[in-house]
């Protein structure tokens, strides 16, 4: 058993040198995000000989950082709040009701999730355009309802399944009914499936950049994080220190979440992925 | 309460309940489907008044002798596929490795996951950046050849690093979700094959693999219905270059649409877009599905 132990020591050390390296990339940005323009050019790897936080004061100021981050806060926020009630009723209802009609209509909300967005993205500009929801924040937000309903309807569907129908029936006794029975009884036993989608469509909403890039990109005050910084780029392409400060604003509230609520996520993400 | 007023109350909440979300996905998804479909059969800038209706003229144009769309779909089903396989055996490897009781496996299993919660067209900025600058002090310190390469400006490699992004940026999320399979698999199986005499490898091939049927169906469906759609690492990656090399069919669509004005005929594209991911996604799910074992 001794070369067993040996061999585990030495998997151990490889697969965290390998770690190290995967992350890389990562650090790199990191400190080139720190360093002046004739450093970055000299040498990539080398560490910063003064932090230029400078850097960071000057992106944070010319793509109006504090905006973005409301603005994708705004977009995230409501798309999920939309998308949480829509499809939590639309779920429990469906899953209780048996009929033609009930079948049809969930059929409907979960086809969808066959049509690659990019095979509709042209006419679903032209739609929002039409209904006035293209070029806004609060536009943006209510499109994903739509986008993210199916799934969610989906994995609702499947959980109210498991839930006995005897706790509606001794609800409705004690005189809850329609939407004030499924808020008081039913949407709390949901609580479990409700994070498991949050955490997938956060995740999703706030990186996306197709829908922002179609719908939101005529103006600086409407744009997402992701658009800004990409937006940015396209204006810095030398200017690599600012490019990679920019791109490093906007990871960071994704890396600092994660790391609070690494467990949720994961277990979020695997269970929204067997699910769905 | 009569028993017709309480059916019409149940129809009437019924419509309540549901309602909204049909809405939503109606605005979403159908009434643009049912766009795409008109203005595939047009002639359209996108601007104009009138679409020019012409029939099945763009699909027949599409087929008998679009350059781009043949190279763009030729690299899509390339990448598809690579993507699927690299993506799905180095995670099955991962975590492998990472189900057994190392001490730092909670570090390294968020070290894997991490970048799939970055965007990933900052993930593509990002690995640019390191192609581009990165590779230059590389080779300055270590003087292989490798780092000399040009890798975003010839096609060859151009197309080994969006592939290698894109794997870089993913497998983490196919990781955890085959973890979550390994653990799934009972031990004493795992024991029984080693009384058999079985060693890590024959264990590996003829119990545990079996045994994450479920898990990778679940990877490689959504291996490949990512795959197909690539388009945000390839934008702010190569932009489609080395000499058009890299465009995906979603890239593509793209082009056609927003860049060249042709909205019609870019329409009748993304519908062939949608009618090609339906059809492999039931093929493969069909498949997987009846080569699943019961546990």
């Amino acid at each position: 058993m001794k070369s067993n132990k040996a061999g585990r020591i030495v998997l151990e050390v490889v697969m965290i040198l390998l770690s190290l390296v995967f992350l890389y990339p990562l650090f790199l940005a990191v400190i080139n995000s720190l360093k002046s323009f004739q450093e970055v050019m000299t040498d990539v790897i080398a560490l910063p000989k003064k932090l230029a936080f400078e850097n960071y004061s000057y992106v944070w100021k010319y793509i109006d950082y504090p905006r973005l981050f409301l603005n994708n806060t705004i977009v995230t926020v409501l798309g999920l709040a939309g998308i949480i009630l829509i499809s939590s009723i639309a779920a429990y209802k469906l899953a209780r009701t048996k009929s033609r009609i009930s079948s049809i209509v969930y059929f409907l909300c979960i086809m969808p999730m066959l049509i690659p967005f990019q095979s509709i993205m042209l006419t679903v500009l032209q739609l929002a355009k039409d209904i006035n929801l293209s070029d806004s924040t609060w536009g943006l937000g209510i499109l994903y309802w739509g986008f993210g309903a199916p799934l969610a309807i989906f994995i609702y569907h499947g959980f109210v399944k498991g839930i006995p129908k005897e706790i509606d029936e001794s609800a409705t006794i004690d005189g809850a009914s329609g939407f004030r029975l499924f808020f008081t009884v039913i949407f709390p036993l949901l609580k479990s499936v409700t994070t498991t989608i949050i955490i997938i469509d956060v995740m999703w909403i706030w990186n996306d950049f197709l829908l922002p890039l179609l719908m939101v990109n005529g103006s600086p005050s409407t744009k997402t994080l992701t658009l800004a910084a990409y937006t940015f780029v396209g204006q810095y392409t030398s200017d690599w220190q600012y490019a990679m400060t920019a791109m490093v604003m906007a990871v960071l509230p994704s890396i600092i979440v994660f790391m609070f609520l690494q467990k949720h996520i994961v277990k979020g993400v695997v269970a929204g992925a067997v699910k769905g | 309460m009569g028993k017709l007023g309480r059916k019409w109350s149940e129809r009437f909440e019924f419509g309540f309940f549901t309602w909204p979300a049909l809405i939503c996905v109606a605005i979403a998804f159908y009434i643009p489907f049912a766009m795409t479909i008109r203005y595939s059969l047009t002639k359209w800038n996108g601007i104009s008044k009138h679409p020019k209706f012409i029939g099945l003229d763009n699909f027949k144009q599409i087929f008998s002798g679009d350059a781009n769309f043949a190279n763009a779909s030729w690299f899509t089903i390339k990448y598809a596929l690579l993507y699927i396989v690299l993506v799905n055996v180095l995670a099955i490897v991962l975590a492998v490795i990472l189900d057994m009781k190392l001490k730092s496996k909670n570090w390294l299993r968020a070290a894997f996951f991490i970048p799939y919660i970055l965007s990933l067209v900052i993930v593509g900025f990002i690995w640019k950046f390191i192609f581009m600058q990165g590779f230059e002090s590389f080779y300055d310190i270590t003087g292989w050849d490798i780092f000399k390469l040009s890798w975003l400006g010839e096609p060859g490699p151009a197309f080994v690093s969006v592939l290698l992004v894109s794997i870089w940026q993913s497998i983490g999320f196919y990781m955890v979700i085959y973890i979550a399979g390994l653990q799934s698999v009972p031990d004493d199986l795992k024991e029984a094959a080693t009384v058999d005499g079985a060693g890590p490898f024959r264990r590996f091939f003829s119990v545990t693999l079996p045994l994450l049927a479920p898990s990778v169906t679940i990877s490689v469906f959504m291996a490949l219905t990512n795959s197909i759609k690539v388009f945000d690492v390839i934008l702010s990656l190569t932009a489609g270059g080395p000499g058009g090399t890299t465009y995906s069919v979603a890239f593509d669509i793209y082009r056609d649409t927003f860049q060249n004005n042709m909205y019609g005929y870019g329409t009748a594209k993304a519908l062939i877009l949608f009618v090609a991911v339906l059809i492999i996604t039931v093929i493969q799910l069909t498949i997987f599905k009846r080569r699943e074992v019961e546990a």
